[in-house]
């Protein structure tokens, strides 16, 4: 099993002088459903966006695929993301394009700017939209507009958007917070079974414990910017969460 | 319990605290309305007093005049079709013009998206606001003594004229923008420009449009007085009959003037539930 | 990519982005769109093939008749009374004209308004009677019947104040909470005080800035009222054109430009310290 993700020593400050991140440490396997869980405030969202740079970290190594993401240019970091699939919690979509439209500016890192500009993807992205639209199980909805759709179906969306880059990896930040309790588990099974079916590694921020440790394959334990847990769910017991949710026990 | 002489003592200092500042805000109040009054008070006596010969002007005078009007003259109304229409099409062409010269004006002055910057950024807000801090009727006067006579003068005088509401609103839009779309953007590798074409721009394309119309409603009124300098338009015959002293004709082409706002008028609305 | 398998046996649908009839709408719209801008410019006798020579010569043109600006022209006695004279106007007008509006605007006002049968369709006739009519139009109309001078330009702004405010102003008062609204009706207040103690007090701050705000734009527009005959700065707009001074032209027009520039400024600066003073 080879490693597809690489952090070392994440260091991120903002610019009102509190540290975030304190030194962040982990690896990502290729076979792996890493869950990263912690209070609000642990520096969870943050950990996530600094995977693809969507923060800037202070300091630190994120090696993908064997080279140094903070290393990179402009360009070479857009050529980058294209490998990365990101899901998140509001589900951002493009509310006035269809369903289609929206899993199709997945491909817009392999689009030049011209094409994209008359929205003139290659008949292939199209017949993947299709059939990724077919496997989330939308397919009656290629044509309408996305704000027409339930929360459910908006974050399906944005999993075959996710998922029509041809990622090697993918960063989930809080799919389910803002879906109801049966709609969240259909959601989370849904990214399992795509992830597997795929052979894509997943690295998802959550915050319900259970859902976590129902779903994934590793957990990493997050606390006031500390890694506080590496390891299997089974291993997590109350005295584990006592130390990670410190805090919120109060 | 009874408060004792030490509490009596705080509640006096803060109620004295209390009225001290009411009377101060209420001198400043009065202050305010009295500066008020003196001002409308030099300026009418200026305005009616000083400049008004009331020698020469009566009642009588007065109503002799609106009187004038009164007698419409309808014989003109053929010859004014053809000014209706080139002043409803100098409007439309002007906002055309207005609305894509607003929008690099706008991405300019939004401070998110400003390509360089604070200084494109105050560079776009001076455009908007030179854009509408001089009068229509300047501008025409500027393109008429720039390009001549004529309807190119109007279009150009309210093209630049629109630039102003139409980018600061967009700009205003862009700003406000919700930003979990272009997040997702950036996410799957879009450049700058996608990222502005498909996350920022569709969030915005209800407000351009809504301000879009409302501008050329407000443009065929500009349009109106185009031709009384000489750029095209019913202006041109409200100038004709007003230096020949033909009041019943001014009448006429009021008249007209009014039907075609109006007409405008109901265009926008429809225009606007067509949209929104 | 790797091979997903089609979750369902039956086939999947082709798609393709444009599709008949809509394509059709849709590319006949952008002809028809194009068609009628060619047809407008023809019709205005704007010669297409001309104009990129035309608005090359516009910079030549100006800068050669018009620049530099005459500046002695500004600086006359009589043009600095003018701009007295013009601000006298703007503020008188702008004064009245929301006196006059405040009223229009309650009643033209759809939730707030005594009588939606009578009163709101006159009052929103009224309002917009004022603003369909151009400012100029409404100098030209007033220096006809009442005369040259100060006082005709006064009453055109004032008609034009109503009818930019007083829509702003309506808009305003359909924007407030209807809770105050109730109570102060329960309390078996009559209409005006309902209106003054339940709809005032919500739209006090709005209405400051609109003041402000109208102020600005009936200044901007009584620089020019001058050019035909109603005082003010733009009297002297009209000699120098009439002249064919064309540098004293561009020197009252810049003058115009900095003047407004400064009203604004100042405008700015009394609404920052006003909502500083109310937040």
């Amino acid at each position: 099993m080879s490693a597809i993700l690489e952090v070392r020593d994440l260091r991120v400050r903002y610019s009102a002088g509190k540290e975030v991140l304190k030194g962040i440490n982990f690896t990502v396997r290729s076979d792996d459903f890493l869950a990263i869980i912690g209070p609000s405030g642990s520096g969870k969202s943050t950990l996530i966006r600094c995977v693809n740079r969507l923060v800037e970290p202070n300091a630190g190594e994120i090696l993908f695929e064997g080279r140094d993401l903070l290393r990179l240019g402009e360009s070479e970091m857009r050529a980058a993301r294209r490998n990365i699939g990101m899901i998140f919690q509001e589900f951002n979509l493009i509310e006035r394009l269809s369903v289609i439209d929206n899993v199709l500016t997945g491909r817009l890192g392999y689009t030049g700017t011209w094409r994209s500009l008359f929205r003139a993807y290659t008949r292939d992205d199209i017949r993947n939209a299709i059939r990724l639209l077919d496997r989330v199980g939308l397919i009656e909805h290629l044509d309408k507009r996305a704000d027409q759709l339930s929360g459910g179906q908006r974050q399906r969306v944005g999993i075959a958007r996710a998922l029509i880059q041809d990622p090697k990896m993918l960063l989930v930040d809080e799919p389910t917070s803002s879906l109801d309790p049966k709609i969240a588990r259909e959601v989370m099974g849904l990214i399992r079974e795509i992830a597997r079916e795929f052979g894509v590694p997943v690295l998802c921020n959550i915050h319900d414990v259970n859902l976590a440790l129902e779903y994934c394959t590793r957990v990493i334990g997050l606390q006031d910017g500390i890694k506080r847990f590496d390891g299997a769910p089974a291993e997590i017991d109350k005295r584990v969460l006592a130390d990670i949710y410190a805090m919120e026990t109060l | 319990m009874r408060a004792g002489a030490a509490d009596l003592t705080a509640y006096d200092l803060h109620a004295d605290q209390i009225s001290a500042w009411r009377n101060r805000s209420r001198r400043m109040r009065y202050g305010t309305y009295f500066m008020v009054a003196a001002l409308i008070a030099w300026s009418v006596e200026a305005i009616v007093i000083g400049d008004t010969d009331w020698d020469r002007i009566s009642w009588a005078s007065m109503f002799k005049s609106a009187r004038q009007f009164m007698d419409v003259d309808f014989s003109i109304l053929g010859s004014l079709l053809t000014p209706a229409i080139e002043t409803a099409l100098m409007a439309t062409l002007g906002t055309l013009l207005g609305l894509v010269l607003a929008v690099p004006v706008a991405w300019l002055g939004a401070a998110n998206i400003s390509p360089l910057g604070k200084f494109s950024y105050a560079f776009g807000r001076a455009l908007m606001t030179m854009s509408r801090s001089v009068h229509e009727l300047v501008w025409a006067l500027i393109f008429v003594a720039a390009v001549g006579l004529g309807a190119l003068a109007g279009v150009l005088a309210m093209g630049i004229r629109s630039i102003g509401f139409i980018s600061k609103t967009v700009a205003e839009a862009i700003e406000d923008v919700n930003p979990g779309p272009v997040e997702a953007m950036r996410a799957v590798g879009a450049n700058r420009f996608q990222v502005l074409l498909f996350g920022i721009l569709p969030q915005v394309i209800p407000v351009f449009i809504g301000n879009v119309i409302f501008e050329w409603d407000v443009n065929i009124r500009r349009s109106t007085i185009m031709g009384l300098v000489g750029a095209g338009g019913l202006g041109l015959a409200l100038h004709r009959q007003m230096s020949a002293y033909n009041y019943g004709g001014v009448a006429t082409v009021l008249l007209v003037i009014l039907l075609l706002i109006i007409a405008g008028e109901i265009a926008s609305y429809l225009a606007r539930r067509a949209v929104i | 990519m790797s091979t997903i398998a089609p979750a369902a046996v039956k086939p999947l649908p082709e798609w393709r982005r444009f599709r008949f009839p809509q394509s059709l709408y849709k590319y006949g719209a952008v002809l028809g769109a194009a068609g009628f801008i060619w047809w407008s410019l023809d019709f205005l006798r704007i010669d297409v093939e001309r104009l990129p020579g035309i608005l090359g010569r516009m910079f030549d043109v100006l800068s050669e008749r018009y620049w530099p600006p005459q500046v002695s022209r500004v600086m006359e006695s009589g043009y600095i009374e003018a701009v007295v004279d013009t601000f006298q106007m703007s503020y008188v007008a702008t004064v009245v004209g929301i006196l006059i509006a405040i009223p229009l605007a309650w009643f033209g006002s759809f939730n707030m308004t005594p009588s939606r049968r009578y009163l709101y369709p006159v009052a929103r006739m009224i309002v917009m009677s004022c603003r369909s009519v151009h400012e100029m139009i409404w100098t030209i109309l007033l220096v006809a019947i009442v005369g040259f001078g100060m006082l005709p330009g006064t009453l055109a702004m004032t008609m034009f104040c109503i009818g930019f405010s007083g829509k702003l102003l309506a808009e305003a008062i359909e924007a407030i909470r209807n809770g105050p609204v109730e109570a102060i009706r329960a309390s078996g207040a009559n209409e005006l005080q309902v209106f003054v103690f339940a709809v005032l007090p919500q739209v006090r701050v709005a209405w400051t800035g609109i003041a402000i705000y109208t102020w600005d734009v009936v200044f901007r527009a009584a620089t020019v009222v001058g050019f035909f005959g109603a005082g003010g700065m733009g009297h002297y707009l009209r000699e120098s054109v009439q002249r064919v001074e064309s540098q004293e032209v561009a020197a009252i027009v810049l003058s115009i430009i900095l003047i407004v520039f400064a009203a604004e400024l100042v405008s700015a600066w009394i609404r920052a310290r006003i909502s500083r003073a109310i937040a």
